[in-house]
């Protein structure tokens, strides 16, 4: 254990090294943009560094185990203390949000949204890593609780002064749906820390007591962390921010939000809600399997009626979060596990998607559906890509998006003792009819805006209308170098837990077993 | 004993003085209702000390005396500026910000 | 029947410990002084009032200082009528530190207006002075004296305009409404003294138990209702929002901050020694006060276009979060953490509170309003002004990591260790209140980020040395209280009043 415990300052660093970066660029005068852009890049890069020595210092045979676990004193009166460490299943998200804030940093090189001022977006952007990181380590309910609203302002701001034209009413409606959320999830954490005797926040111990709390009142402290949770996810009936923060946010913050932030939500059930009230879980499970699977179909509905390239993705996260619960509720560490790789798997893809997404509003100025068409003509390696990242969306095997749906449907045939057998196999069903939509619409998607030929309005040729001068068309060029560099490593990633997904699932499934061991799943 | 219908005088005067303060739209009446509740005050001190024996009561009674002196002198000091600038003393009138 | 008066024959000269008072002694003496300089300063060197203002309060800190790290355990005197311990220290250090943060905000608004400036200063030493005294005050007498030496000067400060009729309008409504609260709490007082025989908090308490006749029920209710003046707290508020708009900006910061806290140490001095017996009488009212307050205060809030204006709703809705943990302060042992709750609030309150009245009155420098839509696209050409304003928006929102979120998550904490049916509904009602106040602070902060200049005057502001240091050092204890809470929290720990609820 002392080996583990040696680098403990490890995950301090990590998390709060783009801190440091903000201080820095605090001196750095507006009007010097490249120096500005470079700092916050070093920083997001050095963050990364230290990601991949907490990666291989990592002990992949005690992965179910908390490593790297630093405990100070921070609010004494109240019991709450630093208390931080990685397992099995932070480590895969604690990572990716390094990786995300670096390719993000790496596309903002030249694609800095209107109205500019890098230097604040960059800023903020770090200040968005440091609570996203510090999320994922937390151990200690107020902790977490405190990084997880860190990330509400800057997204905030990101959406509301960086975004398209609805930017204000869409961040607002994001930062009252989450921050609703969050003030019953506190409630709900205090009423947690009084009833298992007001001795600690510390995670491993409330997981400990939290089980001896009578029932019905486990139900009921269940219930305000649901809404918290289930807010950010987002799932059905929560979900109204996600489609507008979405199409709204600029394509750095919505790369961000899908590859990240909702994963705090699901991240904070299979930490939080469901190993400290496991009698709670149990009563819940089936209406979070239920209110999953409205998901999967409502988000595949919601996805054939959109016009908006960058709305259907935002749908289509619902529906992918949607097999991400469905795993979670089935309470077994089979759909855990593909709960996990599902988040990964869908940062990964719905984050591609949505660089995808900005690349093409940057060519084209519009993302309506029925305005583009041919890109595979026009921008053919753009367009391959757009077609190889639906494909891995749609759940196509060998690809990374099928380890987190597949299991997550196959989960559900035989969830945990104690569940009914039939509803779930109901779920099943209906989730695996999700996923016939989802190839459906994405595959619908490719069709209009990849076949065909080239939406003559931005071609130049053949436009005897006289309102377009021949100089934007220009714009439209293929995938250009910053972008490669920003996508590949996702395009790589996609691939290689598509063909090797013991990669991760060799991480995740000790620590999972962990959680579920009080189901008997 | 005499002690209770000092007490009933005093409540009365308290109410008089809450429904002067209420119902008056002049400052100068409703400073003088609020000298009537802080008066009834002093009874109901009074009458306590003399029911219970000690001195406190006189000692609290002189207190509120003294303090209600100043008081009464810092509020017409205010009515009066409200006067120079309006020429008048109504209440109603006042209403520079609403919302 | 003797005469009451006889039977206090035994008077020995009461013992006067000097260093205790050693804090009021010097604000008394600064005040003496600064009047005195007054008279025979040439108008162009009045700034030298300010300064001595200034250094009167850090002076008075240096008692309080040495007292605090005296561990002698608490100081009492006359008969335990006026007691120096942790509480009155913190809270004494908290009015100093306030006071002088106000001190410079009022600087240069006072300078540049053009009415008397040696009178401000006396007047606002006066009140800080009285606020002092109300954190040791433990009888009827003294916590009457106390609250009218700290009211008498803020009614004649709202009124410091005095050819402003807003500002006329400020001062006289403050004043009626607060005599005629005063008045109303000194008849709730009357009755306490007729029915316990004594002024002294402790030994009413002591007499106070067991079951509640209407006069006591009348006394305490009456006694809270006079605070609920002094607090704003819904339905006993309507003078504040007036009052705050009318008067000078500085003396607005001061009234939301200190006196308004001075209100709640009244409050809790009286509830928790005077009368925790008779908490089945006060607890359900302050419950609806608390409830009424924060819902009505945010609501009112959000349709309000002055930036003080609203500001004045939003105090009174966080006025309503300090009152909700001392609507279960008697259940369940939740005493000690209702009393920390209150406490922590009103540090990082003043702190926040303070900062952006410091912002608005730089900002208001250049725009000459009081719109919130003044503040359209600050963040453009003030960005530092624009992400301090944020800072402190986000703290008074309740956002980790800026204090606010340890002061409202102390109340609900303290709430919930309450832990009965009425405590976890006031934490429901409270948490959504808490996300309905974001609607008007997101409000301003979409103004100051994603709003365009409004008359297009991009001209940089300048910021004056004393606002500057004023904003340096509430935003500093802002974001440090936020993340270093330990420190707000352990100074609201505090192991007075015990006791108080233990039967």
């Amino acid at each position: 254990m002392d080996q583990l415990r040696d680098a403990n300052w490890v995950l301090s660093v990590g998390t709060f090294l783009p801190l440091a970066g903000v201080l820095v660029m605090l001196f750095i005068p507006k009007a010097e943009e490249q120096l500005n852009k470079a700092v916050a890049l070093l920083t997001a890069l050095a963050t990364l560094a230290v990601g991949v020595y907490t990666m291989t210092q990592f002990d992949y045979d005690q992965a179910g185990k908390m490593q790297f676990v630093a405990e100070t004193n921070w609010i004494s009166v109240i019991k709450s203390t630093y208390h931080i460490g990685v397992d099995g299943i932070s480590l895969p998200l604690y990572f990716l949000s390094m990786v995300i804030t670096v390719l993000v940093m790496i596309y903002s090189w030249n694609h800095i949204p209107s109205p500019g001022n890098p230097k604040a977006f960059l800023m903020l952007m770090l200040v968005l890593q440091t609570g996203m990181a510090g999320t994922f380590i937390a151990q200690d309910l107020i902790l977490f609780f405190v990084f997880f609203e860190i990330v509400l302002l800057p997204m905030y701001f990101m959406i509301g002064v960086w975004g398209g034209e609805n930017r204000q009413y869409a961040s607002l409606k994001f930062f009252l749906f989450t921050m609703f959320g969050s003030a019953l999830m506190l409630v709900a954490f205090l009423a947690l820390f009084f009833k298992t005797g007001a001795e600690s926040f510390a995670i491993p111990y409330l997981v400990e007591n939290g089980g001896a709390i009578a029932k019905n009142t486990q139900v009921w402290i269940f219930a305000g962390m649901f809404i918290g949770f289930a807010v950010k996810v987002p799932m059905f009936p929560f979900h109204t921010w996600l489609p507008d923060a979405h199409t709204q946010a600029p394509t750095q913050g919505s790369v961000i939000l899908a590859a990240i932030l909702l994963k705090l939500g699901t991240y904070g059930f299979m930490r939080i809600a469901i190993p400290t009230l496991p009698g709670a879980a149990v009563e819940w499970a089936p209406w979070i399997g239920l209110l999953a699977v409205i998901g999967i179909i409502y988000g595949a509905l919601g996805c054939l009626a959109q016009s908006d390239m960058k709305r259907l993705i935002a749908f289509s996260s619902v529906a992918h979060m949607g097999f991400v619960m469905l795993g979670i509720s089935t309470l077994t560490s089979f759909g855990m596990n593909a709960a996990v790789f599902g988040m990964v798997a869908h940062g990964l893809i719905t984050g591609m998607l949505f660089f995808i997404a900005g690349s093409v509003k940057e060519r084209y100025h519009t993302l309506e559906i029925s305005r583009l068409s041919g890109m595979l003509q026009q921008v053919p390696k753009l367009g391959w890509i757009l077609g190889f990242c639906a494909m891995a969306s749609l759940g196509l095997p060998g690809l990374a998006g099928f380890w987190g749906e597949f299991p997550a449907i196959l989960s559900a045939y035989n969830p945990a003792d104690g569940l009914s057998e039939e509803a779930f196999r109901v779920y099943m069903v209906i989730a695996a009819l999700g996923t016939v939509f989802a190839a459906a619409y994405l595959l619908w998607l490719y069709q209009r805006t990849a076949f065909g030929e080239p939406n003559p309005e931005f071609t130049g040729q053949g436009d005897g209308h006289g309102h377009h001068h021949g100089d934007g068309h220009d714009e439209v060029h293929d995938v250009n170098t910053l972008e490669w560099i920003a996508w590949t490593p996702l395009l790589v990633a996609i691939v290689l837990f598509g063909v090797l997904p013991n990669l991760m699932f060799k991480i995740i499934d000790p620590a999972v077993t962990t959680i579920v061991s009080g189901f008997g799943g | 004993m005499l002690v209770n219908q000092f007490l009933i005088l005093a409540a009365v005067l308290f109410c008089i003085g809450v429904y002067g303060v209420i119902a008056r739209r002049n400052a100068v009446m409703v400073l003088m209702s609020i000298e009537l509740i802080l008066n009834s005050v002093n009874l109901n001190l009074i009458a306590f000390a003399l029911r219970n024996g000690s001195a406190d009561g006189h000692v609290f009674a002189l207190y509120i005396i003294a303090v209600a002196a100043a008081e009464v002198g810092v509020g017409l000091a205010l009515v009066l500026l409200v006067y120079r600038n309006r020429k008048s003393i109504g209440l109603e009138e006042l209403s520079e910000m609403k919302g | 029947m003797s005469s009451p008066l006889l039977a206090a024959v035994s008077w020995t000269v009461p013992t006067v410990d000097y260093h205790g008072l050693a804090p009021e002694i010097v604000v008394a003496l600064g005040l003496c002084v600064v009047m005195l300089v007054d008279l025979f300063l040439a108008e162009r060197s009045k700034w030298l009032l300010a300064s001595l203002s200034g250094f009167t309060l850090l002076g008075a800190f240096i008692p309080v200082l040495t007292l605090a790290l005296d561990d002698g355990g608490a100081r009492a005197m006359f008969d335990g009528r006026y007691v120096i311990d942790d509480f009155s220290l913190i809270l004494k250090g908290l009015f100093l530190l306030a006071g002088y943060v106000v001190v410079l905000l009022s600087t240069t608004y006072i300078e540049e207006g053009e009415y008397y400036q040696g009178e401000y200063w006396v007047l606002m030493l006066s009140s800080i002075l009285g606020m002092m005294m109300m954190t040791s005050s433990r009888d009827l007498i003294s916590v009457f004296v106390a609250l009218e030496f700290l009211s008498i000067p803020a009614y004649m400060l709202a009124a410091w305009r005095k050819r402003d009729a807003k500002s006329n309008e400020a001062g006289v409504k403050y004043f009626l409404l607060g005599v005629f609260a005063s008045a109303v709490m000194l008849y709730g007082m009357s009755l306490l003294y007729g029915v316990t025989n004594s002024t002294l908090l402790s030994d009413i308490g002591a007499s106070i138990s067991g079951e509640l006749t209407a006069v006591r029920i009348i006394a305490i209710v009456f006694v809270i209702v006079g605070f609920a003046f002094k607090v704003s707290a819904v339905p006993f508020h309507t003078w504040a929002p007036d009052t705050y708009e009318g008067a000078p900006t500085p003396v607005t910061a001061f009234l939301s901050v200190a006196s308004k806290a001075a209100g709640f140490v009244a409050l809790v001095t009286v509830l928790y020694v005077a009368v925790p017996e008779g908490s089945d009488v006060w607890q359900p009212l302050v419950w609806v006060l608390a409830v009424l307050t924060m819902t009505v205060g945010n609501v009112l809030a959000l349709r309000q276009t002055n930036i003080v204006r609203m500001l004045a709703y939003s105090s009174i809705s966080q006025g309503g979060f300090i009152l909700m943990p001392l609507a279960v302060a008697a259940e369940g042992g939740a005493g000690g953490a209702a009393l920390r709750s209150v406490v922590t609030y009103l540090i990082v309150y003043a702190a926040t509170n303070l900062g952006m009245f410091a912002v608005i009155l730089t900002v208001s420098r250049k725009t000459r309003s009081g719109e919130i839509s003044s503040f359209g696209g600050l963040f453009g050409y003030a960005p530092a002004l624009g992400v301090v304003m944020t800072f402190f928006l986000g703290s008074l929102a309740g956002i980790p990591p800026l204090g606010g979120w340890i002061g409202k998550f102390s109340a609900f904490q303290a709430v919930l260790e309450a832990g009965t049916g009425w405590a976890y509904a006031i934490a429901v009602i409270g948490a959504v209140n808490s996300v309905v106040a974001f609607g008007y602070y997101g409000n301003v902060m979409r103004e100051i980020w994603m709003r365009p200049v409004p008359d297009a005057n991009t001209m940089p502001i300048r910021t004056p040395a004393q606002l500057v240091l004023a904003l340096a050092i509430t935003t500093i204890s802002t974001l440090a209280l936020g993340v270093l809470p330990g420190v707000a929290l352990h100074f609201g720990d505090l192991a007075i009043f015990a006791g108080a609820f233990a039967g």
